[in-house]
């Protein structure tokens, strides 16, 4: 975990930030290209919610909650013990909101929020806090000459 | 006693042309700017916070907070912002609010500077088409013809680069271009390609960019990040480094930034005198000029019109005929998007240089259209956003490998589809909801009319089939619903006429109920042209202002 993101631990416990940490990473997992986590996405959303998406974080907490409690309904561990091919497999029903439990907030809706937002850290500006050094960038091949 | 000969309110495109051609003619100008002078750094290069991608904030104003403006929610093709009973209560971000970017320059400080004439047939369009039912679509008291002078000042003085041989569907410039076109990105020649498969017309870009060095800045460098931010060789000509430097290095004119126009001061019988302001130390002043112009765009003038009730005009100056803030219009975009098989982006900005204006007249059934043209640089997480197929994974290994393997074989094209008027959308004044001056923000109502949505449903199916013949093996998209458009782009709600109750000004652009009252911006458009507006919005400030001067 770099500096920053352990500066903004606040916002969340080291659980949450287990289980978000593996559900970033599901969402772009890593190949000869950083996932999200690793390109800094943690960074880029707990950023947001404390700026922007603020209002969001308690729905972010909640929907994290539900998706540890889904885990261990479906599989009997929690989110960020699971492999990624079960964190997949377990996404894409959540997506489809197949669900066990009683999910207080959207399932599929909300997940594809964070979707969205991941997207915004992975592909967006360095500056926003992922996308680091550009790597997402270098990724597609959108090259920055002047 | 008037302390400036004219008050400029708004240093955008024509609040710039009128205080350079007011000074250089001696007079001497008040610039008052709501926002700020921002430099390269501060306009920055956020991806999600831009004039273009607005996620989250803007980069060239104005702020976020302190600038409501309300909607009815029936004008928003999906809701956002804060439910305030059947309105929206919307920050400058949000869609729906219509923002221009308020700062030195204003829209010109971020633009990519397409600098397009409008056609001789925009400047008739109830003559060439009827008015269909329920619109308010007029002919403009002036011809491409009385136009033609200005926009070759503009082309030479504020400086555009194109090729004029290629302008087919106009009539013949009398001067060049003062630079060539920008050179073609390797997309843009396969988009040429496909238009002459098609048989279509095919015509470089003109932009407002310096395609060699010109007035003392240097070329294009072709960089990623035109449309949306600042230029970082300066070979942008936007207000704030051409008009603006231009009217202050005249001596005549003094600047004023982050000052808000709270209302026009009149005189005891009525007439316009001054204005008065809210500066930047947040006191409330007063200035008399004998001239006041006014270039807050079309959806500020307005409101400043509006919140200016006096008692010889008590439903706000000019609007004596209930004409004020109606008729707003900007522009559709019908845009198609297509994967190709090869990779199309070779990196060269700001990307959009090949076009056509096979359509923007003479559609069988159709009223008006609009140019297309190919696209400036897309951001990959504008990409991700706007014009990611609707069928590919959004997330997992498939969703980034995608982004991988296609962000640079992704192109779409697209154009500004003319819109026609409808009197019912419309700029007027909530009196519920105060800015951070206390000043009555801008509400907005109403919507484009039907037959706006049947002309990009047209173009829509033109840009699929220049997809389709530049070589794209997958074409999406879908042409805009019925909402309420205005934009960047935004024009009409103070319209040009002969007629005071049909009208807001004359056709030299003078408020009709006001001897020394002119509107310089995109408001006194009759109708919009299915072109970017900014080459015409400065070409009529800068035959008003010369006006103003002829009859001082």
């Amino acid at each position: 975990m770099t500096p920053e993101s352990a500066g903004m631990n606040k916002l969340f416990d080291q659980a949450e930030l287990e289980c978000l940490r593996a559900l970033l990473d599901a969402i772009i997992p890593a190949d000869d290209f950083p996932s999200a986590w690793e390109a800094g996405v943690g960074d880029y959303l707990q950023r947001q919610l404390a700026g922007d998406l603020a209002k969001a974080l308690p729905d972010y907490r909640a929907w994290l909650a539900q998706l540890t409690a889904e885990a261990r309904a479906q599989y009997g561990r929690g989110f960020a013990q699971l492999r990624l091919s079960e964190r997949t497999g377990l996404l894409r029903r959540i997506e489809a909101d197949e669900v066990q439990t009683q999910w207080a907030i959207a399932p599929g809706g909300f997940f594809r929020e964070i979707v969205e937002a991941c997207a915004e850290g992975y592909y967006s500006d360095p500056g926003n806090g992922g996308n680091r050094d550009g790597i997402a960038w270098r990724m597609v091949g959108f090259e920055v000459t002047a | 006693m008037s302390e400036y000969d004219a008050i400029v309110v708004g240093a955008g495109a024509g609040g710039g042309v009128a205080a350079a051609v007011l000074t250089a003619a001696g007079k001497s100008v008040l610039l008052l700017e709501r926002g700020r002078a921002l430099s390269f750094a501060a306009v920055g290069r956020d991806h999600l916070r831009n004039q273009r991608m607005p996620v989250y904030g803007h980069n060239a104003g104005p702020d976020i907070d302190g600038n409501p403006r309300t909607i009815d929610a029936s004008s928003l093709p999906r809701l956002v912002g804060e439910a305030l009973g059947d309105k929206r209560l919307l920050k400058p971000h949000q869609p729906g609010y219509q923002n221009n970017a308020a700062c030195v320059g204003s829209g010109t400080r971020v633009y990519a500077g397409q600098a397009w004439r409008f056609m001789p047939q925009d400047f008739r369009m109830a003559s060439e088409y009827g008015v269909p039912a329920g619109s308010s679509l007029a002919d403009w008291p002036l011809s491409y013809e009385d136009l033609a002078p200005y926009y070759e000042k503009v082309e030479w003085e504020i400086g555009i680069c194109g090729d004029h041989r290629g302008m087919t569907h106009l009539p013949a410039y009398k001067k060049p271009y003062p630079m060539p076109a920008l050179p073609l990105p390797y997309k843009s020649t396969v988009h040429k390609s496909g238009l002459q498969r098609l048989g279509w017309q095919a015509l470089r870009v003109p932009r407002l960019i310096n395609s060699q060095p010109y007035n003392g800045r240097q070329a294009c460098i072709n960089c990623q990040h035109c449309v949306g931010f600042a230029c970082p060789a300066d070979a942008k000509n936007g207000s704030h480094n051409t008009t603006v430097p231009r009217a202050l290095s005249s001596g005549n004119c003094t600047l004023l930034t982050e000052v808000m126009v709270e209302k026009l001061a009149v005189s005891a019988g009525g007439a316009v005198t001054g204005v008065t302001f809210i500066d930047a130390e947040q006191k409330r002043r007063t200035i008399r000029a004998d001239v006041i112009v006014l270039s807050c765009g079309a959806v500020e003038t307005a409101r400043l019109l509006l919140n200016s009730a006096t008692a010889q005009e008590p439903a706000g100056i000019g609007n004596g005929g209930d004409q004020v803030g109606r008729n707003l219009q900007g522009h559709y975009y019908p845009s198609a998007v297509g994967l190709f098989p090869e990779t199309m982006f070779d990196g060269m900005g700001p990307g959009c240089s090949i076009a056509t204006c096979q359509f923007n007249h003479g559609n069988d059934g159709i009223i008006g259209g609009g140019f297309l043209g190919d696209e400036d640089i897309v951001t990959p997480i504008t990409l991700w956003k706007r014009f990611y197929p609707p069928d590919a994974p959004r997330w997992g290994s498939a969703a980034k490998r995608f982004m991988r393997e296609n962000y640079r074989r992704i192109n779409d094209v697209t154009g500004p589809v003319q819109e026609i008027p409808s009197p019912d959308a419309r700029v007027s004044i909530n009196p519920q909801v105060r800015d951070r001056y206390g000043i009555p923000v801008a509400h907005l109502s109403g919507a484009t009319h039907p037959e706006t949505v049947r002309t990009a449903r047209f173009m829509h199916q033109r840009a699929r089939e220049w997809l389709r013949a530049s070589g794209a093996i997958q074409v999406w998209g879908m042409p805009p619903p019925r909402y309420l458009s205005g934009g960047q782009h935004q024009a009409g709600t103070c319209r040009m006429g002969e007629d005071p109750t049909t009208s807001v000004v004359d056709p030299f652009c003078r408020v009709h109920s006001q001897e020394r009252l002119f509107i310089a911006d995109g408001s006194p458009h009759v109708t919009n042209g299915g072109f970017n507006p900014v080459e015409t919005i400065m070409a009529l400030a800068w035959r008003t202002a010369e006006t103003i001067v002829k009859t001082w």
